[in-house]
């Protein structure tokens, strides 16, 4: 933020970073072989939905997309809306690489709509060995992912399981580099 | 071809916003002449010292003041939540979470820097409001942290707070007589009179800067949640029960009072010049532009 931006009062959303949605996918070869990860076959796209009078058909609109782009398994979409009024859009497909396909799909089409600076993160959910749930979360404005691992009490979380998973990562993905930027994300109806 | 965002742009406000720190930048700069010129500016040093102390004390002092206490995730899980989305929507590191226990509703932001902010809500207004009411009201405050107004104002009233320490300290050194034997450079009196003129032109243009700062942290809220009437409903609320309640015991200081998302003594008798917060109707007004921008922008 330059001096400027300060003097003058920023008052604008930072636009989305560059895309670095795809390194889930090579990154899921490492989670699958090395980490014994695999995917619950869901992921999720979250975004504030606006009350203007063509959000709600740019929204209709992305379902059809994502449907459509799916390879051959067929993409399940549906629409949940959070006790925090986000809209959350589901993607349910056993393939993973689809799954990432579909949620780009669903940015693509709030960016071309001009809601690009609406999308919260994405957010993939996944399973350890044992079926313990954990989460990669995929923040927009900045591009990077970061582990979500909810721990057994109410709102908590398992730090040292999602600073290992960062760990053993490593440089299969762009990870935020900034702890203070892991946000956690209570509720995740994945 | 994507719209590049939601709402236009407000260059008329940061017009208005350049002009008066300009302006401000003026009168400052002629004080110090005039008080290098008088060989008085020891003064300087003296209060650039009780600056420092002020920058770097004043987030634990005005927590306190308030009775505000920082809250864990699982104290105020949704307060947290509500924040931290929001962080994600504004591109902000997380800034700490506290709660005042008061009924007066009211929320408030500190911190010199993104990194070492404080954004406060008060128990009156977690109950007062709806959600997505309070999500407007932390996202406003969330742009006070992100347009970092807590040292922008700072540094703007620093030589206003000189200025005003001048005129007590020469008052309280009797005036001329002291300092200066150089004949051409100005006495205590013309120092005296030169502060006391630029700390009421400093004031009325302070005031003017913490409006505008206001309307740019309203803007920047709509433009966060995307939902300006949900911030329009939330000031009309706290208006409505800011004039039912009874002022509580509330001495904070004015400084303070600039980052509050409603005045605490908001006095219609006041006139508007001498107020750090804009008139309800203004920021409605200006809420309703940006709603129907957005819906026209559809």
């Amino acid at each position: 933020m330059g001096l400027f931006d300060i003097i003058a009062g920023k008052r604008k959303l930072a636009r989305p970073a560059p895309d670095r949605l795809f390194a889930m996918s090579t990154a899921y070869v490492t989670f699958q072989t090395e980490l014994s990860i695999a995917t619950r076959g869901v992921a999720g796209i979250v975004f504030q939905a606006l009350a203007t009078a063509d959000f709600e058909q740019i929204a209709q609109d992305m379902i059809e997309v994502v449907e459509g782009t799916s390879s051959d398994s067929g993409t399940r979409v549906e629409t949940r809306d959070d006790e925090y009024d986000y809209r959350w859009m589901i993607l349910r497909d056993q393939d993973f690489d689809d799954l990432v396909v579909g949620v780009n799909a669903v940015s693509g089409a709030l960016e071309a709509g001009g809601y690009g600076d609406r999308i919260l993160c994405a957010v993939f959910a996944f399973e350890d060995a044992r079926g313990r749930p954990l989460y990669w979360i995929y923040n927009y404005k900045r591009g990077a992912f970061y582990p979500f691992v909810p721990g057994t009490g109410d709102h908590e979380r398992n730090h040292e399981r999602e600073l290992r998973l960062k760990a053993q990562v490593g440089a299969e993905l762009p990870i935020e580099s900034e702890l203070e930027r892991w946000f956690p994300l209570w509720g995740i109806p994945i | 071809m994507a719209r590049p965002t939601s709402f236009g742009r407000d260059t008329g406000l940061q017009l208005r916003m350049t002009l008066t720190l300009f302006l401000l930048g003026l009168v400052y700069a002629v004080l110090i002449g005039v008080v290098f010129a008088s060989g008085y500016s020891f003064l300087v040093v003296l209060v650039a010292g009780m600056f420092l102390i002020q920058v770097f004390a004043s987030d634990k002092l005005a927590l306190h003041a308030m009775g505000a206490r920082e809250v864990t995730p699982q104290e105020a899980p949704q307060l947290h939540a509500m924040v931290e989305r929001l962080c994600v929507q504004a591109n902000l590191p997380k800034p700490r979470v506290a709660v005042a226990n008061t009924p007066m509703p009211n929320a408030f932001a500190i911190g010199r820097s993104p990194k070492k902010a404080t954004v406060c809500a008060t128990t009156g207004i977690m109950e007062l409001l709806s959600p997505s009411e309070l999500e407007g009201v932390m996202a406003h405050e969330l742009t006070h942290v992100q347009n970092r107004d807590v040292m922008v104002m700072t540094i703007a009233s620093f030589f206003a707070t000189i200025a005003a320490y001048i005129v007590q300290f020469g008052f309280f050194f009797g005036g001329g007589g002291m300092g200066s034997s150089d004949d051409d450079s100005p006495s205590m009196a013309v120092v005296i009179l030169v502060s006391v003129v630029v700390y009421v032109i400093s004031f009325l243009l302070l005031q003017a800067l913490s409006r505008y700062r206001e309307f740019a942290a309203d803007r920047g809220a709509a433009v966060i949640t995307g939902r300006p009437s949900a911030l329009s409903a939330a000031l009309m609320k706290i208006s409505g029960s800011m004039e039912r309640i009874p002022q509580r015991d509330l001495r904070a200081s004015e400084e303070l009072a600039a980052f509050y998302i409603f005045p605490p003594h908001a006095k219609q008798s006041l006139m508007n010049l001498f107020s750090t917060h804009p008139p309800l109707e203004k920021r409605i007004a200006a809420l309703s532009r940006l709603e129907s921008q957005l819906q026209g922008a559809a």
